[in-house]
């Protein structure tokens, strides 16, 4: 009966352990810096067409300090449970100029309206972004991303 | 001797610091797990829900499990981040999720001018009960799914309007 107790005591102890390392891995992963597989054609040739590892951090967004030219992660409008990678390219109150490929291709200027963001793919040509859904909220901002680490040939500092 | 017993008390004073100080430590990561995942209190204000929520502030609880699995429907009195002030958090009701139909008042208190609008994929519609005072969809638009935070479900200040929302 004792060796039980004793092996019951010890086990609960690693799994403490366990528990507050893990712990101590999502608060980081959750507000300073976290991983994250970018794969897809919207971001070539910044990112690769076959997924990149990147690490993107936490504390930007929430200080303002993201600005255009930067690549942030973003909560999907069209599907809440998606994040996309994109580039930002304007600001709240910044004029935004594309071609609009829902009309044709026309040359279009917008004015981005008050807390929101106007954010594209750097492969326009294969990008489901703000020409097509229009601005996105800041509060779906959910991270900003700044170093590369895999595949190995592009490691390096993500930049605008 | 002397030094060394005040060396001593000083160690034993530091390490009843420290361990007092991890139990807080502790005690206040329990307490933003519990606020971040599962039920947070929040203070709402302003004329826009009436008469459901007073105009004075109002203390309310709501939790943060239905928006996160997808359970929210018309009816649901909500915390949303508010999409033109990303840091303010506004309290509404929604009104239709992706798909509804909606028919709203432009403008109650000038006319009874209406528009049909179908919520889009991925959006949500909210008001606030006191349409004539509320700045909400019918302003800003459908906001994204992504931007709800919780759903109220209990008022505990004043005490005079304790309980659920009815």
């Amino acid at each position: 009966m004792r060796q039980w107790i004793s092996v019951a005591k010890e086990a609960l102890n690693q799994i403490s352990t366990v528990a507050r390392f893990l712990c101590l891995l999502h608060v980081t992963d959750k507000y300073l810096c976290s991983p994250t597989l970018a794969y897809g054609p919207s971001m070539l040739p910044t990112l690769n067409l076959t997924g990149d590892v990147i690490l993107s951090e936490q504390v930007s967004y929430r200080l303002g300090r993201v600005g255009p030219g930067d690549i942030v992660l973003v909560r999907s409008p069209t599907d809440p449970l998606k994040i996309v990678t994109k580039r930002i390219l304007g600001l709240e109150g910044d004029r935004v100029t594309f071609y609009d490929p829902l009309s044709g291709d026309i040359c279009r200027t917008v004015v981005v309206p008050k807390g929101h963001v106007w954010i594209q793919g750097d492969n326009i040509y294969a990008s489901n972004d703000s020409r097509y859904f229009g601005p996105v909220p800041y509060g779906l901002i959910q991270g900003k991303a700044f170093f590369r680490v895999w595949p190995p040939d592009s490691f390096g500092r993500l930049g605008p | 001797m002397g030094l060394r017993n005040s060396l001593n008390l000083l160690k034993s004073f530091a390490k009843e610091g420290f361990d007092i100080s991890l139990a807080v430590g502790k005690f206040f990561c329990c307490l933003h797990v519990v606020n971040s995942y599962l039920v947070t209190p929040a203070l709402t204000s302003g004329p826009s829900m009436l008469p459901t929520l007073n105009l004075t502030p109002t203390i309310v609880l709501a939790e943060r499990l239905s928006p996160r699995f997808n359970k929210l429907s018309p009816g649901d009195v909500v915390l949303v981040r508010s999409p033109e002030v990303p840091r303010k958090i506004v309290t509404k009701r929604v009104i239709g999720v992706e798909g509804d139909r909606i028919a709203y008042v432009v403008d109650p208190q000038n006319g009874d001018q209406s528009e049909t609008i179908v919520v889009p994929k991925g959006h949500i519609w909210i008001q606030g009960d006191n349409i004539y005072n509320s700045y909400d969809s019918r302003n800003f638009g459908a906001v994204p799914y992504g931007l709800l935070e919780a759903k109220i479900f209990w008022k505990i200040w004043p005490p005079k309007d304790f309980g659920s929302l009815g």
